[in-house]
């Protein structure tokens, strides 16, 4: 009994040293695991990292052409979301304007517009806005919410002056405050995220390459893989495991801490809580790769069907597409998906300064699906053993 | 002529004779598309979870709270009784945000003493913060609206000129092309080519490179007769004519079955797709010429692929980027695409007005021909590098 454990750690520790220098010597793999966790964070930062979508150009169509709708015109414009780029004549001019990528929204002030005003009944005037980027609506939805508010608190002090009712034009104040980012950022919003998915699919695309690899050795040797080592296959895979984990350690340390500390992004929650839970991640994100192994025969054959998933796991993950929204199959397909769980609870840690016990729910599900898929990768690599067995028998 | 049909009858056998091209070009396109219509039917996700932090509990507050619940834009699901629990629901992901009425609310609104209303919205996530915060401020702004109408009536003032007090200036918001801000037209439209793109990137550059690593490109480039266009354009043509007919495929989903605007011709979708397809192999081309080793090509192309998500600006407009970074958009052929769509189906403006993008789209065969000669010295020794 002690003998069979002693050998078993012994082949555990063969495989491990013996992986450290597969990967070590590989530089496609080493691209994969280092590489892309230092750069990609890096590169998605500085494209998102100007964070807000601020002075869109606007054209303006002024029917009225009075003070009071030039002050409007001037209050929009001082708007952070709004910048008056031109005056059309005419709606055709600024249809034009907007056809152009001139204009992506266009402010029209109808002729009645300060009539109205001064005879005390509503204004009314119309926005266009081009609606290819929901940011830009976005911004231009919030932008104009607040010109009708301060518009009409102007409007109703002049009207009312200091009678009773114009003092009581606000009962009730109000607040809202941003959880998580108060400047509303972009880069604020999705690089936490991203960084864990990038985690995940380095883990998967070096594992699997690195499994392309051994078959392609294997294909070539009738079956053997000469580069092998004798153990016990659980063993093998721990082995292999821990291997990956170590090379990760200082990575993990880089994209979770110092990424967000280089670009001022959300970074509140505490480094042993987001440490201790990104531990589960990266142990299930390495057996979910020795799973997949079997559909990648060759080393490059791993980016053809691994890099498109990034994609399908990101929408997921319930980053960008609310998980509540998901039609229940592919809610159920994205909680086998480690990164759906880590990005949840590392979201949670780092920008809602959760601790590990708030996040219990992700962080076991993480747990969950290490146990999951060392038991599929078992299945599939104990099938793949006897087919080469088969092969060698041949 | 003969030659290219040799290389055309040579590359078909090819895509043939392996799984992975079936998978790559168009079991995994489709099959993405249906997950992403599938999973954005919703349009927009209504119904975002919130809490109410309900203190004051008089029927104002109530009032209030049935208002927020008859919102489409939230659902009140959970129920915190202090700040600190409703916060730790946020940190634990279990609600968005929550609208917080303070304790003696209804009394000191009607005694004028301006209690202060309170939301909170998790803008860690995007869209449903974005969404409660929406619910809420509407909420914020009727609450005070209702108790001025009262007072404001209360005082001899008439119903309607109550209105008009309340908001002297309205806007009018029109959504042109989306006026149900579906987010899965927006999403969709571009993610899809996006994908489409990428594939084709990766099939290009791996049937290349596969030549290389195997050692075939020698009798590749004989049974071209030794010109390497014809190799290549052999090689693509049937590739092309693959991608191509998926992309239409999935454009036909989009625009026909699931009936997203098409309010230009589709003629100019279908050679924008079609040209973007053929733009894409070529870019891809030039990355093999110059590299011709397979893991840094396809490597490469991955990163393009990928990036290309984010530099295209399907969500982050391009001129709030860095200038330096957003230059890089203009590269990525599904930049065109995306934009030819912007025009063509979303706003169906004039043809005029896209004219520059397909003629960027048709550049690109030319800049992936300027390095042949590179792929076809490499061709004629071929040396496999891991």
């Amino acid at each position: 009994m002690i003998e069979k454990t002693k050998s078993w750690f012994l082949g555990g520790a063969r495989v491990f040293s013996r992986e450290m220098s597969l990967v070590l010597k590989d530089v496609g793999v080493i691209i994969f695991f280092v590489g892309l966790p230092l750069l990609y964070p890096v590169v998605y930062t500085l494209i998102y990292n100007t964070e807000i979508v601020r002075d869109i150009p606007v054209a303006v169509v002024d029917d009225c052409r009075t003070a009071r709708s030039r002050e409007l015109v001037r209050m929009a414009d001082a708007t952070e979301a709004i910048n008056v780029v031109a005056y059309a004549a005419d709606m055709n001019e600024a249809k034009r304007l907007m056809s152009g990528k001139e204009c992506y929204g266009i402010l029209y002030i109808p002729e009645d517009y300060s009539r109205r005003i001064g005879r005390g009944e509503q204004a009314v005037t119309a926005f266009y806005s081009e609606m290819s980027l929901l940011l830009r609506y976005r911004a231009f939805v919030s932008a104009l919410t607040d010109l009708q508010l301060q518009t009409g608190a102007l409007i109703r002090q002049e009207l009312l002056g200091s009678s009773s009712a114009g003092q009581s034009s606000s009962p009730v104040a109000s607040e809202s405050y941003f959880i998580g980012d108060p400047t509303q950022g972009f880069a604020s919003f999705i690089i936490p995220g991203i960084v864990i998915l990038i985690l995940q699919q380095s883990m998967i695309l070096g594992v699997t390459m690195l499994a392309g690899g051994a078959a392609e050795r294997r294909r070539r040797n009738g079956g053997v893989d000469p580069l092998a080592v004798d153990a016990p296959q659980s063993a093998g895979m721990i082995g292999r495991m821990l291997c990956y984990l170590v090379i990760y350690i200082p990575l993990t340390i880089y994209t979770l801490h110092f990424i967000p500390v280089m670009f001022s992004l959300p970074h509140i929650g505490g480094a042993a809580d987001y440490l201790l839970f990104i531990v589960p991640l990266l142990v299930a994100s390495a057996f979910f790769g020795m799973t997949l192994q079997p559909f990648v025969k060759e080393r490059e054959s791993s980016m053809l069907v691994v890099v498109f998933s990034s994609l399908v796991f990101l929408f997921l993950s319930g980053l960008t597409w609310p998980r509540y929204a998901m039609p229940p199959l592919w809610k159920l397909v994205g909680d086998f998906v480690p990164a759906t769980w880590g990005i949840q609870g590392f979201i949670g840690i780092n920008s809602n300064g959760a601790t590990l016990a708030d996040v219990a729910r992700p962080y076991s599900m993480l747990w969950l699906l290490a146990v999951i898929y060392f038991f599929a990768a078992y299945a599939v690599i104990a099938w793949q053993r006897r087919r080469d067995v088969a092969m060698r028998g041949l | 002529m003969s030659y290219l049909l040799a290389t055309i009858r040579r590359e078909i056998s090819r895509l043939c004779s392996r799984r992975i091209y079936f998978s790559t070009m168009i079991a995994i396109p489709i099959a993405c598309s249906l997950f992403f219509l599938s999973l954005l039917d919703g349009g927009l996700p209504l119904k975002s979870p919130v809490a109410v932090v309900d203190l004051d509990h008089t029927s104002m507050s109530r009032q209030a709270v049935r208002s927020l619940q008859a919102m489409e834009l939230v659902d009140i699901s959970g129920k915190a009784d202090s700040f600190h629990e409703a916060m730790a629901m946020v940190d634990r992901g279990e609600i968005y945000g929550f609208f917080y009425i303070p304790d003696g609310f209804q009394k000191d609104a009607i005694g004028g003493r301006a209690p202060t209303l309170a939301y909170y919205s998790n803008i860690s996530y995007f869209i449903p913060g974005t969404l409660s915060f929406k619910g809420f401020k509407t909420l914020a702004v009727s609450t005070s609206g209702s108790i001025v109408k009262t007072e404001l009536v209360s005082v001899g003032v008439g119903d309607n000129t109550a209105d008009t007090i309340l908001q002297p200036m309205a806007v009018q918001d029109h959504q042109i092309g989306n006026p149900w801000t579906n987010y899965s037209i927006y999403l969709s439209n571009s993610f899809l080519p996006g994908l489409i793109e990428l594939m084709v990137m990766l099939v290009t550059a791996f049937s290349i490179c596969c030549e290389i690593k195997d050692g075939t490109s020698v009798g590749w480039l004989r049974v071209a007769g030794g010109s390497i266009w014809t190799a290549v354009v052999g090689k693509l043509l049937p590739q092309a004519v693959i991608f191509s007919v998926v992309g239409v495929f999935i454009q036909s989903l989009m625009f026909g079955y699931l009936h997203f605007p098409l309010n230009g011709s589709l003629c100019a979708m279908v050679l924008a797709m079609v040209l973007m397809v053929i733009a894409a192999q070529w870019l891809a081309v030039l990355i093999s010429s110059v590299f011709v080793n397979m893991r840094l090509s396809v490597s490469s192309v991955s990163l393009i692929g990928i990036l290309a998500f984010s530099i295209a600006a399907f969500s982050y407009p391009v001129t709030s980027m860095y200038g330096a970074v957003g230059i890089f958009s203009y590269i990525l052929p599904v930049r065109y695409y995306f934009l030819i769509y912007i025009d063509q189906a979303l706003n169906g403006i004039p043809l005029y007005f896209s004219r520059c993008y397909y003629i960027a789209l048709l550049l690109f065969p030319l800049l992936g021909g300027s390095m042949l000669w590179h792929l076809k010295k490499m061709c004629l020794k071929p040396v496999y590098v891991p």
